[in-house]
């Protein structure tokens, strides 16, 4: 589903050169849970925002589904961005001037949906996540928890195959993180949706994901795959 | 994401920040106020002249004149020689025999007094033939009709010069204002059918020759009368209609009669003093002859062949070109005034935009990552900047009607004498309105470019980060 080679992202600046990920090779299966680690700096996020189509790198080739997305145009980045991925980020991105049902209507309205099919998915995406009473809140007016989950609603609103999670817990107690990964598991299993989550915690990581990538320095320290 | 949706996003930014975009288009509306304002002031006056002209005749009048010896001409004997220094019947056959040349009679205007029951007012008769009656004023009287033939012992008067005699015309284009002058017994206000049918005496002095001659010391001392005066009765039979605008007053007589009846009265003009010195060439002697066209586009040719008679030709269309180059340079300059308002609205609309984009950045990231194009967001903030354009520019368009109202009102009750005619100084064509709306977008698009362009290129990488 998505392959890598020798994948590297160099920031330039002047004669100052920062490789935030260096000559990358892996491939990620349809419908595995992909959890990617390593400190800070490493080059998660990097990894992810490429994966995501937020960022671009000539160094290199990241194919989904057969396309290369390092040589896609921005029209094509953004038709990849709304269709076949979602992405979901520590600090949630909601957009505050909007409900959460609005924040989902959103992403509906970049995906083409009419008005009325915009209002029913966004209600019928919300009752996935248990927050339908919730929908005519602010995101302020939200708990993290509550707030992740209207961002998993709408990463998924125009049902993408992948969905990215930049740390989605790093802001939640862990009660309520558990709350969160149990749902990207849910997704995973039960919609086949294929996840790649960054997260610190190893021993979620180790619990929840078939397939651990390691990164060090932009480099692949190691590459797992556990049988769960 | 279709462009309503696109439309209802970027008017739902702007009520979010409503102090904001209020002030901002705020400044919008005062830009196209003012240039509005300022184009209906100038489109007003020209037309006030335009329609001066073309009620009047302008366009499709002229006037022949005798060649006059021009002290300045180098060529003087020249233009003695080629020129025709009198106008008689011969040439205004002549000129009537010209193609196109849809009617030609000479210019007959004299003073005389017209006596309406015990009042008497001095004034200008003009004589003109039945045939004008197919031409604007003529072709439309305020009451009744033209004369019935060239002889008729008719007359059309003007409004005003019935108001010399005490009788005010009840209509309701008709001013009832009274100066401190009036004493309010002195008038009586009649419907036009009442006066039309009156007879009303006209008057006419004459030089009378036999008596100057018996007693020349008497005569120049003035002692001896040596003007007689012969009386005609004539039948109120039309009343002309009120002059729409500024100037046109006082143009023609105050009175109208028919051309060949006119030729009976004995009258004291110009011609009758030349005849008085013996420079007559015996009969019909004209100081100018009216020549009109039919369509204003055959002034030009008809002028030309007069011309090649030796004919002086004025024609008041010529000096049009020149008022509308002065237009043009007004026009030029408050039109400036204006847009040099519409610019600092645009750089305020710049200003909005710029710092709506620094305050959205993060915004604009969060739409990137769930889907949205560089097209989406450009189009978004073009929304924005269109719609601060439209609103400005209809309310814009509604303070540049408000003030050209209340400066019409001041102008009308403080600036214009009293017994002038309330006028429109300003006018509001649609395509004033239109190209005000218009321009107002076209603008407000303008300014919308760079910030549109700016946050579409952003970073959502960058943007996601910022806070
Ligand atoms: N725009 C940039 N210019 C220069 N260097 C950058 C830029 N963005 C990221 N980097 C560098 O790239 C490296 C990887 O960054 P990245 O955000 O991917 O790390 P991360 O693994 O997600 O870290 P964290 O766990 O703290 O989120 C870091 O060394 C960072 O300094
Ligand atoms: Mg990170």
């Amino acid at each position: 589903m998505i392959v890598i080679e020798n994948l590297s992202r160099i920031y330039r600046k002047g004669s100052n050169e920062v490789a935030a990920l260096q000559d990358l090779n892996f491939r990620v299966q349809q419908g595995s849970f992909v959890s990617v680690i390593g400190r800070s700096g490493s080059g998660k996020s990097t990894l992810l925002n490429l994966i995501g189509g937020l960022d671009r790198s000539d160094e290199g080739s990241l194919f989904f589904k057969e396309k290369d997305v390092m040589q896609m145009s921005r029209r094509e980045l953004a038709l990849h961005r709304r269709f076949s991925v979602g992405m979901i980020f520590q600090s949630f991105n909601l957009i505050h001037s909007r409900t959460a049902r609005e924040n989902i209507e959103l992403a509906l309205a970049f995906g083409g949906k009419s008005r009325r099919e915009r209002k029913k998915q966004a209600m019928q995406l919300l009752e996935a996540v248990g927050l339908e009473d919730r929908a005519d809140h602010q995101p302020t007016e939200l708990s993290g928890g509550e707030s992740q989950r209207v961002a998993i609603a709408r990463a998924m609103a125009n049902k993408p195959s992948v969905l990215l999670a930049d740390e989605p817990t790093g802001n939640l107690d862990s009660a309520t993180s558990g709350e969160i990964i149990e749902l990207l598991q849910n997704l995973n299993k039960q919609e086949g949706v294929t996840i790649l989550m960054v997260t610190h915690e190893e021993d979620t990581a180790h619990a929840v994901s078939d397939h651990l990538l390691r990164l060090s320095d932009g480099k692949m320290l190691e590459e797992r795959r556990i049988s769960q | 994401m279709n462009y309503p949706d696109k439309l209802i996003i970027g008017l739902a930014n702007l009520w979010r920040m409503k102090l904001r975009s209020g002030l901002t288009i705020l400044g919008v509306v005062i830009g196209i106020g003012a240039l509005t304002s300022m184009i209906a002031f100038t489109s007003g006056i020209q037309k006030n002249i335009t329609d001066t002209f073309e009620e009047n005749d302008v366009f499709t009048s002229m006037y022949v004149t005798p060649v006059k010896a021009d002290p300045s001409s180098i060529d003087l004997a020249e233009t003695m020689k080629e020129g025709i220094s009198s106008l008689d019947d011969d040439i205004l056959d002549s000129i009537r025999t010209i193609e196109k040349v849809a009617i030609a009679h000479p210019e007959i205007t004299f003073p005389a007094r017209l006596k309406l029951k015990n009042k008497d007012d001095k004034t200008r008769i003009q004589a003109l033939p039945k045939a004008m009656e197919q031409y604007k004023p003529y072709s439309d009287l305020l009451a009744g009709r033209f004369f019935s033939s060239d002889t008729a012992k008719e007359l059309v008067i003007n409004w005003r010069t019935l108001r010399s005699l005490g009788i005010i015309v009840k209509h309701k284009d008709i001013p009832r204002d009274f100066t401190e002058n009036d004493s309010l017994e002195e008038y009586r206000i009649l419907p036009p059918d009442s006066i039309l049918g009156q007879t009303i005496e006209l008057v006419s002095a004459k030089l009378d020759i036999g008596n100057v001659m018996k007693n020349p010391l008497k005569a120049a001392t003035g002692t001896e009368n040596v003007f007689t005066e012969e009386s005609m009765p004539f039948t109120i039979v039309g009343i002309l209609n009120v002059e729409r605008n500024i100037s046109a007053a006082g143009i023609k007589g105050g009175a109208i009669i028919p051309s060949e009846t006119a030729k009976a009265i004995p009258r004291l003009d110009f011609t009758s003093v030349w005849d008085l010195l013996g420079n007559s060439g015996g009969g019909g002697q004209y100081s100018s002859i009216y020549v009109r066209v039919d369509d204003m586009q055959d002034l030009e040719t008809v002028k030309k062949s007069l011309e090649d008679r030796g004919l002086n030709v004025f024609a008041l269309a010529d000096q049009l070109d020149q008022i509308r180059n002065a237009f043009l340079i007004m026009d030029a300059i408050l039109g400036a005034i204006g847009a040099v308002a519409l610019l600092i609205a645009a750089l305020g609309i710049v200003n909005t935009m710029v710092m709506s984009i620094l305050e959205r950045t993060r915004e604009i990231g969060i739409m990137k990552s769930i889907g949205a194009s560089d097209h989406d967001i450009r189009t978004i903030f073009f929304a924005e900047a269109g719609s601060i354009g439209l609103v400005g520019g209809l309310f814009g368009i509604l303070l540049g009607w408000a003030f050209a109202f209340a400066a019409q009102i001041v102008i009308n009750q403080h600036i214009l004498p009293n017994d002038e005619l309330p006028v429109d100084l300003f006018y509001f064509p649609w395509w004033l309105v239109l190209g005000a709306l218009a321009f107002g977008l076209l603008v407000s698009l303008t300014a919308g470019l760079y910030p549109a362009i700016r946050a579409s290129r952003i970073d959502p990488v960058k943007a996601l980060r910022h806070d």
